[in-house]
């Protein structure tokens, strides 16, 4: 459980030992222990992961895709784990959907910008386009 | 498994902590290095204007001075810089003492996002102008934002993401070192070699501001709010583990004994304490102090922006080595400027970087208190970089040229 939940951690990680202390108890208690986050014991207990969730989800919805993505990925065990974490994972879930709706979305719209060109838009595009509007306003005129 | 009954020595984990470090400040300064190279290559984009900031306010460098005007110039430039970093960093002593904390967090957060959004999107704008690509300004500007508010998150928010948080420090640090290497050349040495010097006094003087900031962490057994990096820390066999490591969270005195136990066979007491500026240093054995420095940075036609780095390298409570976030910085604007000339220079000064970052990571762990960062490393940085450009270059160049080396 342990290493499934670290497994996507940085390669910064150590190798982890899961049963070092020779006390039993402790053994147990961390052998079945599920940490909620992606950092596994650094990270977050389950209560205040719940609370983290949440506010994420609610945040992302001013327009911050990346906030539900960021989300999804510190929370990675709880979509790992199907049963384990009910509460954190609807939100997760939320989230995740949430991410892929407004990637669908903003993707759509950029390729058609992009492939699409000046043929398609017209003059709009030469309005529209990143690199004139920094021009127009001298945002690239750096040192 | 077999090797986990091997008891592990220093030395496993020592190569880790070390790396731990090491990789953000490479990866830093390879960023810059990069970005560097792209903008700076097109000779044709590269105007005239410059870049006015506090850095530039005494003199600002032009071509057709003389060598000795330039160097007094950019010392001038140089001591007006250092001055503003002192008082800057003695005006976040006093609120520190005035126990400020929640305005300093503000601040920290607003800095973070001022720097993401304002730098990082003129650096993506020279980006997109560079390479012509076809995004339309609302999709950018969704990307920007996107980007910044999760930085502020990142910065602002105490338990978060370690990966995440990394991440967004190495960028605020390579967008803020980008910048500083726009600077004119000899303001930039000189300024450097001046911080370098500041930073000493500022850590081991007991009048240092650093030093009395983390004295007062210290005693009053507080967070300071600033902007460090820290390696996550490295969890050992023998640390128990139903006592979680927590990565910023401070933990009660009594929680030091174990620590001290778990570390007893590296010896390390943690109460290492780095400040220069920029990087918060370690604070007590379990704290994550985090301090600002302000750096003053004045662009011609943008608002005023402020933001604090604090410098300095320490040991976090649990062990995980600090480095602040203003080390990060000045290491990747020498390895930036040596970019400009050349990169036999980069390598050369990368070399000496990471050598004068292990001489005091060393240092570090002989001495147990807070260490300036900078002064090693930029001191064996400048010097290499003078003897590359001066001397190494006219021999490789001619042991190229005559088919003898390379």
């Amino acid at each position: 459980m342990e290493e499934a939940s670290r497994s996507d951690d940085s390669n910064l990680n150590p190798i982890r030992n899961r049963n070092p202390t020779p006390n039993p108890l402790s053994t147990i208690i961390s052998s079945a222990q599920v940490w909620p986050t992606i950092d596994g014991p650094l990270g977050l207990t389950e209560e205040a992961s719940v609370d983290y969730a949440r506010r994420f989800y609610k945040f992302g919805f001013a327009l911050l895709p990346w906030l539900w993505f960021v989300n999804c990925f510190y929370f990675w065990p709880v979509l790992r784990h199907a049963r384990a974490f009910p509460q954190i994972r609807n939100y997760v879930v939320r989230s995740a959907i949430g991410f892929s709706v407004f990637t669908a979305l903003l993707s759509a719209w950029a390729l058609t910008f992009s492939i699409g060109g000046e043929q398609l838009f017209g003059p709009v595009y030469d309005k529209l386009v990143m690199y004139n509007v920094a021009d127009r306003l001298g945002l690239s005129g750096l040192a | 498994m077999d090797r986990n009954q091997r008891p592990r020595s220093i030395i496993d984990s020592l190569g880790e902590e070390l790396i731990a470090i090491l990789t953000p400040v490479s990866i830093c300064m390879f960023t810059v290095v990069l970005l560097v190279c792209i903008l700076n290559s097109d000779p044709s984009s590269s105007s005239s204007a410059s870049f006015s900031s506090i850095a530039t306010a005494a003199y600002s460098e032009s071509d057709s001075d003389s060598s000795w005007d330039k160097f007094v110039g950019a010392f001038l430039n140089s001591l007006v810089f250092v001055a503003a970093i002192t008082v800057a960093t003695f005006v976040l002593v006093l609120l520190f003492y005035l126990r400020c904390v929640k305005f300093l967090k503000f601040y920290m957060g607003f800095s973070a996002f001022i720097v993401l959004a304002n730098l990082g999107g003129e650096i993506l704008v020279l980006l997109i102008d560079r390479f012509r690509f076809p995004i339309d300004c609302i999709t950018f500007l969704i990307l920007l934002f996107n980007f910044s508010v999760v930085g502020v998150f990142a910065v602002f928010m105490s338990k978060f993401s370690i990966l995440v948080t990394q991440g967004y420090l190495v960028w605020i640090g390579v967008l803020v070192a980008y910048f500083f290497t726009l600077l004119p050349e000899w303001t930039t040495w000189v300024l450097l070699v001046a911080l370098a010097l500041y930073d000493i006094a500022a850590v081991l003087l007991p009048v240092g501001p650093l030093r009395l900031l983390v004295e007062m962490a210290i005693s009053r057994d507080e967070d300071i709010p600033a902007l460090v990096y820290e390696a996550r820390p490295v969890i050992r066999n023998d640390s128990r583990l139903v006592q979680r490591r927590v990565w910023r969270e401070r933990r009660s005195g009594q929680n030091d004994n174990d620590d001290v136990e778990n570390r007893t066979n590296r010896n390390e007491v943690v109460r290492v304490v780095r400040s220069a500026e920029v990087d918060e240093e370690h604070v007590g054995s379990s704290e994550r102090a985090e301090i600002y420095v302000p750096l003053i940075d004045r662009r011609p036609d943008q608002a005023e922006n402020s933001e604090t780095f604090l410098e300095g390298i320490g040991l976090g409570s649990s062990g995980a080595i600090k480095l602040g976030l203003g080390d990060f910085i000045f290491y990747s604007v020498l390895v930036g400027r040596a970019a400009m000339y050349d990169l036999m220079t980069v390598y050369a000064c990368y070399l000496a970087i990471i050598a004068g970052l292990g001489i005091t990571l060393m240092l570090l762990s002989v001495y147990q208190k807070a260490l300036p960062a900078l002064p090693v490393s930029i001191m064996l940085g400048v010097v290499f970089y003078f003897l590359a450009r001066l001397l190494l270059e006219v021999f490789v160049v001619q042991c190229s040229s005559n088919l003898v080396m390379f």
